[in-house]
């Protein structure tokens, strides 16, 4: 079969479209047995990248297909994965996306509403779940004001379409006017800029008192006003750190104001609180049924030019998911 | 009256028995509200050996009345306070209470249960509170396993005493043979050396898992340790930094374990959520009346000698609470 294919840790400049087996067995990490999906649509993120480069923290033997996430058809499912042919899936897969035919991890799959295309669905699994998971954790609650770093990013948008969903106020941090319209499209309430005074900006849009919750995939040196803009009682939601560095924080600093700092890795909670993983599919499946979540998309390329995905990401151009037509939409089955 | 009076914030040496003029007025944070108690028993802990060097976060200038908080019976009460001529209250004060009358807070004030002496009802309010407000903010569920910091301190036995009464394990760590002893009188389940391997044994004692919650009015260096204990999804509660100095955390230490750290400040929450500290009193209160807390009193002072209680603290050798006996029990009016 066709993929996008590495053969070394090369970065993206390594990625060529060319030939793998066809997938054999189960995904490694699935829970249930063999789901492999014919892919209409791959989405490629930032895991991807450093992935390409050997410095993500999971990775699969070489060669491998670069791709993280998939929409598709299932063409065959063990019993127990709780699928069957020709379901209309979106997965996250880790690796193998950008290929004909991939493995799926039944737990990390949710069934596809019929009003989404496979490009959407492509870019459902990981941003959404990611944010569904820190909202959940920072206890966010109807009229709640939210602050979303990062709010163009993929966990960013996602974060202000559930956000909205669950009926709280956002306020979107960027840091260009594209990210500023992207943001306004998928929902912002306010947004600031990031590089203008956005604290003081916080508190006057929350009339002096803060914020009840603060969602960050950014980290770096923001990290401390982000604190600053949390209203007594406030809750920060740690997802990254695409900002590139790690803040660190003094701990009196939570004391006096009642803070509370959560770091969020939905898959690893799952080990010790089983059912994590699918309290979270579930709430998914169920604001994408219900039609609250339409994905934003930022760049879209045919198969034959799936190489220029990983470059798009190295140069942080696209704003939103870079989505790869595997099948073009429409096409059926092969 | 008579009053351990701080005359400058040189630290505990310049606290003297003195005669200080009647308190006037209502306590300056009590809403207008006066309160005048005759105090039998006054209790002194941390934040007052903080004040006696301007150390602390609430301050009023020297001279002023040393002592936290106060047990006594009340002699002059506003209507509205919610109290009467004839009570028996015990309350924090925050300053004042060493002295022969002191002005209380309602808000921070209870009526002393009939079974509860004064020099009890002087080591109840605060410790109490904090490790009430502390548990809840973590919200611990029975069966969780809880690691206590400080645990033969003021909010270290307060901690052990609630927790024992709710179905939850506690690992008390300690420093020393005589806090081991303390600790385990107030009902630990396990406890370990803060001078010894402590983390391995706590690991061990968890069957590997860690913690769920972590209770810490220490800070300190053993604050990673303390992050490096917990369970997936589990909590730390920062209470305060007897131990000296602040602690500073690298953000990705809480992602993968989904951990949460969380200050809590009872004064400032209530300021924004009011009617919390309200009620964490009243709680306290009713469980005191129930028989369920036996505050720890390792040092009872006679009035004259109050002053030792600070450099007790001052030396981190206080067990339990301090508590100063104004009128020595049974005594009347002056």
């Amino acid at each position: 079969m066709r993929a996008l294919v590495l053969r070394e840790l090369g970065g993206p400049d390594a990625a060529e479209l060319g030939d793998l087996p066809e997938p054999e067995g189960a995904h490694p990490m699935a829970e249930g047995g063999r789901l492999l999906v014919e892919v209409h649509a791959a989405g490629v993120s930032f895991p991807d990248l450093l992935r390409s480069r050997g410095e993500y923290q999971m990775h699969p033997p070489l060669p491998f297909a670069t791709g993280a996430e998939v929409a598709g058809v299932v063409r065959e499912a063990a019993p127990g994965t709780g699928f069957a042919p020709g379901d209309r899936v979106a997965a996250l897969v880790h690796w193998g996306g950008v290929a004909e035919l991939a493995l799926a991890m039944p737990q990390h799959t949710v069934r596809l509403p019929d009003g989404m295309s496979y490009a959407q669905g492509a870019a459902l699994y990981l941003n959404y779940a990611t944010a569904w998971y820190a909202l959940y954790r920072a206890h966010v609650r109807e009229g709640e004001a939210v602050l979303v770093q990062g709010a163009a990013g993929g966990v960013g948008t996602a974060a202000l379409e559930i956000a909205a969903a669950l009926g709280a106020r956002t306020i979107a941090v960027v840091s260009s006017d594209a990210k500023e319209r992207a943001a306004r499209d998928m929902g912002a309430g306010d947004v600031v800029r990031s590089d203008g005074p956005w604290l003081e900006q916080v508190r006057e849009l929350t009339g002096g008192r803060g914020v009840q919750a603060v969602i960050d995939p950014v980290g770096g040196d923001r990290f401390t006003d982000s604190l600053r803009a949390l209203a007594i009682g406030g809750r920060l939601s740690v997802v990254g750190f695409t900002g590139g560095s790690i803040p660190e924080m003094k701990i009196n600093r939570l004391l006096l104001r009642n803070l509370s700092v959560s770091g969020v890795e939905m898959a690893v909670m799952d080990t010790e609180v089983p059912g994590t993983v699918k309290m979270v599919n579930e709430a998914i499946q169920a604001l994408a049924m219900a039609g609250r979540i339409r994905t934003l998309i930022g760049a879209r390329l045919p198969f034959e030019d799936s190489a220029e995905a990983l470059r798009i990401l190295d140069r942080r151009e696209a704003i939103g998911k870079v989505v790869v037509d595997v099948r073009p939409n429409g096409a059926g089955p092969a | 009256m008579r009053a351990l009076v701080v005359e400058s914030l040189e630290g505990p040496d310049a606290v003297r028995l003195a005669d200080v003029a009647e308190p006037e007025g209502p306590h300056p944070r009590a809403d207008g509200q006066r309160v005048l108690v005759e105090v039998h028993a006054a209790g002194i802990a941390f934040p007052d050996l903080l004040q006696t060097r301007g150390a602390y976060q609430i301050s009023t200038p020297p001279p002023f009345v040393t002592g936290g908080e106060i047990a006594g019976v009340v002699l002059e009460a506003d209507a509205g306070s919610g109290f009467a001529p004839g009570d028996r209250v015990a309350g924090m004060s925050i300053w004042g209470a060493a002295a022969e009358r002191a002005l209380a807070i309602p808000k921070f004030t209870v009526k002393l249960p009939d079974a509860m002496d004064f020099a009890a009802g002087a080591a109840l309010w605060l410790n109490y509170s904090t490790a009430w407000f502390a548990i809840e903010r973590a919200a611990v569920q029975e069966g969780e396993a809880v690691l206590v910091h400080g645990a033969a301190g003021g909010v270290g036995t307060a901690a052990l005493d609630v927790l024992r009464g709710r179905g939850a394990r506690s690992i008390a760590v300690v420093s020393s043979d005589e806090k081991e002893r303390v600790a385990r009188e107030m009902g630990a389940d396990e406890v370990v050396r803060s001078t010894g391997p402590w983390k391995d044994e706590v690991r061990e004692l968890t069957g590997g898992n860690g913690v769920q919650v972590v209770l810490d009015p220490v800070g300190g260096d053993r604050f990673t340790d303390s992050l490096r204990s917990l369970d997936q999804g589990g909590r730390l509660v920062v209470i305060g930094f007897a131990g000296g100095s602040i602690p500073t955390v690298k953000v990705n230490r809480l992602l993968l374990g989904n951990l949460t750290v969380l200050g809590i400040g009872m004064d400032p929450f209530d300021r924004r959520f009011p009617g919390t500290v309200r009620r964490i009193g009243d709680e306290v209160a009713a469980a005191a009346a129930a028989g369920q807390l036996r505050p720890y009193i390792g040092h009872r002072l006679a009035f004259e000698d109050g002053a030792e209680g600070l450099r007790i603290l001052d030396r981190r050798e206080a067990l339990g609470n301090i508590v100063v006996d104004v009128r020595p029990d049974g005594a009347g009016a002056a």
